[in-house]
């Protein structure tokens, strides 16, 4: 009965060893290779600059001191705003997110799963679109808000988001999703017993709360806490929105400033820079520090069905807090640049209003912004296309290979997280123009960085899809005499599909709303979508930018509700 | 027995510091069906996964059917796919994403068989599991001991010339296991396959298998069949981990230089005689005797005892009832000695006893 077996395996008994090199080893060494260079590469580039003295910009440096870092200590104020608003926004995103995980996993609410979908929208809103709609909703004198309050007679500017606190109110209303789904998270994976022992030895309900609740979420609430402000620490299109015309600079804004000036003053932008990544680094390093330590009970990998309290008729106070947070981050931000964009000159008083579809006529139609359009999308579909099946391959071999470097993979693709994004585009715009590769301006070179600085994201999301995959369904397929080539096509992709669609789309739209690399990389023929919503409102069109915003969030949007229907259609084939 | 299919020479496995494997050799013959039994973390997962090609030893030799797969003096590693072997996991690991069929035809598929010829060997091995009816099914939507049956089907289908289970019912609920163990050595015999199984359940081992290997930490304690590991064990260790026993300590008299029968005097001065399957050396202090070869006679009833060489006055301390069996805790000069009986053979609480087992049943340990 063996003839079948002996046929096919057993001519196969000639010499075969681990130890030449295996296809996985070859694949990890030249992934190793390509991406550590498309992430170090710039940032040697960069801190040479940084290091540069002799005040011309040729590489390598002809002079090289620290005199740059040093003059930093004259930027004290810039970054003492970068500090103030990140805490300040840090705070006010973490009690939004925490007031909403508490009230989504731990209560009845009416309408519970829909409102966990919902409550992710804020994410796909960019800071630069929250920011743009709040400066025409909330800007002193012309903003909406304040145009009512002048009509109902009142004086003065009832709120004015060119300040520190409105800076931080757009981001907060971003990143509290952020907070969200992290705190839910460690909230899901603590196991209800834990509770429930408490209740049994005599605690009552806030008892328990303080003395076992608070304590075992803590270290989730902490790790988004540390998390989110070292996401405000890079954070950019807010702060220069909202920023610039009240002069309140942060580290972001300084260095696209000194980029702007003439001449431009790279070795100041480069430290500035460093420093920035520096800090970053440190904190994101801490907050790994924190989910490590804070592994005690909480997370067992397992999630678990909160127990949820019945809370009468406060329920429906939290419920209409939920709504209201989509409200005022979602719907309202829209519905501004909707009314906006369809308008001559933005106004809220609706019978001095000139409707008009000429911006829209304006960006399908003017060249500039028409090729911009384009690019986005090509660049988003391409860059989704050709980087998935690549970092599908990426997270296999940090997961499941036992090819020697396997553990460094990792450290190299997730790094660039650890680097703020205008960072990393001033790092690229600097080793870029320094090359004979003539890339620079094209395409290929956005795409390049793009795949760079989402590496972290897409494989964060195929990660978590391969670690549910049980490990002896690939094994089962190699000894049942599958090629690893084989394995990974008939079973792992397969397996996959889910996590791949997913991340997919959540590479497509990172791609379609980036700003931060983009926009030093943009080149007069090589223009995206966010870089030009930003000239246009340099360029003081409130109402041509609200059109681009509208246009880029709509694009999102339609991939987003793909990836909704695709992720429920998987959970529910799971369930 | 004829032909070795599986030799291991001096098997090591190391993970980091960590020696999972240390030194094992073992060779299992042709058709036979060998099982690794042992604790948790005593290796027999690790060795079963290094016979397949999951996981690379740091030495050592394996040979399959005469091809050395794994040898860390040629440094040869022959991949999983290509040793002709295959397994039966744990989880199973039915792929949820194809059809049941196509699970089964996967081995088949991978060894590019006509299609006539993998449609009749699904098949062949459908109705070995009594999984025909099932074929076209999502092998999502099948129940756990549903999926035990198609991870064997896909495993016998191509016919591979050794096949290997890792604790392939530990995830059935009771019933179940007892039936499938029926239904795995049923089939086991009537292909003939060379199989290697890995179990951390003693009953199961003796149960299933031509010959048992107990493994503690990374070796082997004892190698023999069901009846030979139950009725002679070597070490402590696998007196105590197989089956149930008492274990008295002492020391063997001086004297005896051949396997047979010896004296041992037991801590507390009580003489006994055990049987000794080596040469013993004198130094040996402890002996076996199984739970259920010891009889009880209170004095009144004082009746069968009287073959018995070796006789231990006692008192009954607890009284457990099993069911099947009963199981007495007797205070006893030579320590507490654990006694199962069947339960027609009931006695109080209390009550002063004889015990007597048989020399051949009293064994002496070597270590």
């Amino acid at each position: 009965m063996t003839d079948i077996a002996r046929n096919r395996s057993l001519s196969a008994h000639s010499p075969e060893s681990r130890w030449l090199p295996s296809s996985q080893g070859i694949v990890t060494g030249a992934i190793l290779l390509f991406c550590g260079g498309l992430v170090a590469y710039p940032l040697v580039y960069l801190v040479a600059e940084s290091l540069n003295t002799s005040g011309e910009d040729v590489f390598p440096p002809a002079a090289i001191g620290l005199s740059n870092y040093a003059d930093l200590i004259d930027d004290w104020h810039v970054l003492a705003n970068t500090a103030f608003v990140a805490c300040l926004a840090t705070v006010m995103a973490i009690v939004i997110g925490f007031l909403a995980a508490w009230t989504l996993t731990r209560t009845k609410l009416p309408g519970r799963p829909q409102l966990e979908r919902l409550m992710e929208l804020p994410y796909y809103m960019t800071p630069l679109v929250g920011a743009l709609a709040w400066s025409i909703l909330a800007a002193p004198r012309t903003g909406f808000v304040n145009q009512v309050w002048h009509g109902l007679g009142g004086g003065g500017d009832l709120v004015d988001i060119y300040s520190p606190f409105g800076i931080a109110w757009v981001m907060a209303l971003f990143e509290g999703t952020v907070a969200f789904v992290m705190i839910s998270a460690a909230m899901k994976s603590m196991d209800p017993a834990l509770e429930e022992s408490a209740r049994v030895m005599g605690a009552g309900k806030w008892r328990t709360m303080l003395t076992v609740t608070l304590p075992l979420v803590m270290p989730g609430v902490l790790g988004a806490a540390v998390f989110v402000f070292a996401e405000m620490l890079g954070s950019f299109a807010a702060a220069f929105v909202l920023g610039l015309p009240a002069r309140y600079v942060v580290i972001t804004t300084a260095i696209w400033q000194a980029v702007q000036s003439f001449p431009p003053d790279y070795p100041r932008a480069s430290a500035l820079g460093i420093a920035l990544f520096a800090v970053m680094f440190a904190t994101l390093g801490f907050y790994r520090l924190i989910i490590r330590r804070g592994n005690f009970a909480t997370i067992t990998g397992k999630a678990f069905r909160p127990r949820t309290m019945a809370m009468g008729r406060l329920a429906w106070v939290l419920f209409a807090a939920c709504v209201a947070y989509i409200v005022v981050a979602v719907v309202l931000p829209v519905a501004t640049l909707l009314l906006t964009s369809c308008q001559r000159f933005a106004t809220v008083i609706l019978s001095q209003s000139q409707f008009t579809l000429a911006n829209y006529q304006t960006a399908f139609g003017f060249g500039a912004v028409r090729s911009a359009l384009t690019n986005s999308l090509v660049l988003g579909v391409g860059v989704a296309t050709v980087g998935v099946p690549v970092m599908t391959v990426l997270v296999w071999i940090i997961y499941r290979s036992r090819a020697p470097g396997h553990g460094l993979v990792e450290y190299v693709v997730m790094f660039p997280q650890a680097v703020p994004r205008m960072v990393f585009g001033l790092a690229l715009l600097w080793a870029w123009l320094n090359i004979p590769i003539p890339i620079y301006g094209t395409l290929w070179l956005l795409a390049l960085a793009y795949f760079t600085v989402l590496l972290p994201l897409g494989m964060r999301t195929l990660a978590g899809v391969v670690l549910q995959i049980d490990k002896s369904l690939e094994e089962c397929a190699r000894v049942c005499g599958a090629s690893w080539f084989y394995q990974l096509r008939t079973v792992t992709m397969p397996l996959l599909r889910p996590g791949i669609v997913a991340a997919w789309l959540l590479v497509f739209i990172a791609s379609v709303r980036e700003l931060g690399v983009s926009i030093f990389l943009v080149g007069p023929n090589a223009k995206v979508i966010a870089p030009s919503i930003v000239s246009a409102w340099l360029s003081s069109s409130s109402e041509l930018s609200a059109a681009l915003a509208l246009i880029q969030t709509v694009a999102i949007f339609i991939a987003v509700i793909v990836l909704f229907r695709a992720t429920r259609r998987y959970s529910q084939e799971r369930a | 027995m004829s032909e070795a299919r599986i030799e291991i020479n001096d098997l090591v496995v190391r993970y980091g510091d960590v020696v999972a494997v240390d030194g094992v050799s073992l060779t299992v013959g042709q058709g036979e069906h060998v099982t690794l039994l042992g604790p948790s973390g005593c290796g027999k997962t690790t060795t079963l996964r290094a016979i397949a090609g999951l996981e690379e030893p740091s030495g050592g030799t394996i040979r399959i059917a005469g091809a050395t797969v794994y040898s860390a003096a040629e440094r040869r590693n022959v991949p999983a796919e290509k040793r002709g072997i295959s397994m039966v996991f744990q989880s199973y690991a039915v792929w949820p994403h194809m059809s049941v069929f196509d699970n089964v035809a996967y081995g088949l598929r991978v060894r590019n068989l006509p299609r006539d010829k993998v449609a009749t060997e699904v098949e062949r091995a459908l109705d070995l599991v009594q999984m025909r009816d099932f074929a076209t099914r999502s092998a999502a939507l099948l129940s756990g001991g549903q999926q035990q049956r198609v991870a064997l089907a896909r495993a016998i289908a191509f016919s591979p010339a050794v096949l290997l289970f890792d604790e392939p019912l530990s995830n059935l609920d009771a019933k179940l296991r007892a039936e499938m163990r029926v239904e795995l050595r049923d089939l086991q015999r009537r292909l003939g396959v060379t199989s290697v199984y890995v179990t951390h359940d003693q009953e199961e081992a003796l149960a299933i298998s031509d010959r048992v290997v107990v493994m503690n930490v990374g070796g082997i304690e004892q190698i023999g069949t069901p009846e030979n590991i139950y009725n002679r064990p070597k070490t402590r260790f696998v007196a105590d981990f197989v089956g149930s026993a008492n274990l008295i300590a002492g020391r063997v008299r001086g004297g005896a230089s051949r396997p047979g029968v010896v004296g041992f005097d037991a801590t507390g001065g009580m003489g006994l005689e055990a049987l000794a399957g080596h040469a013993p050396t004198g130094r040996e202090d402890w002996v076996a005797v199984r739970t259920a070869y010891i009889d009880i006679a209170t004095d009144a009833s004082n009746g069968r005892a009287g073959g018995m060489t070796n006789k231990i006055g006692g008192t009954i301390r607890q009284r457990l009832f099993h069911g099947d069996f009963i199981q007495y805790i007797v205070d006893s000069p030579v320590g507490q000695l654990t006694v199962r009986r069947p339960p027609t053979e009931l006695f109080d609480e209390g009550a002063a006893v004889t015990l007597s087992f048989a020399r051949e049943h009293c064994v002496l340990l070597e270590g």
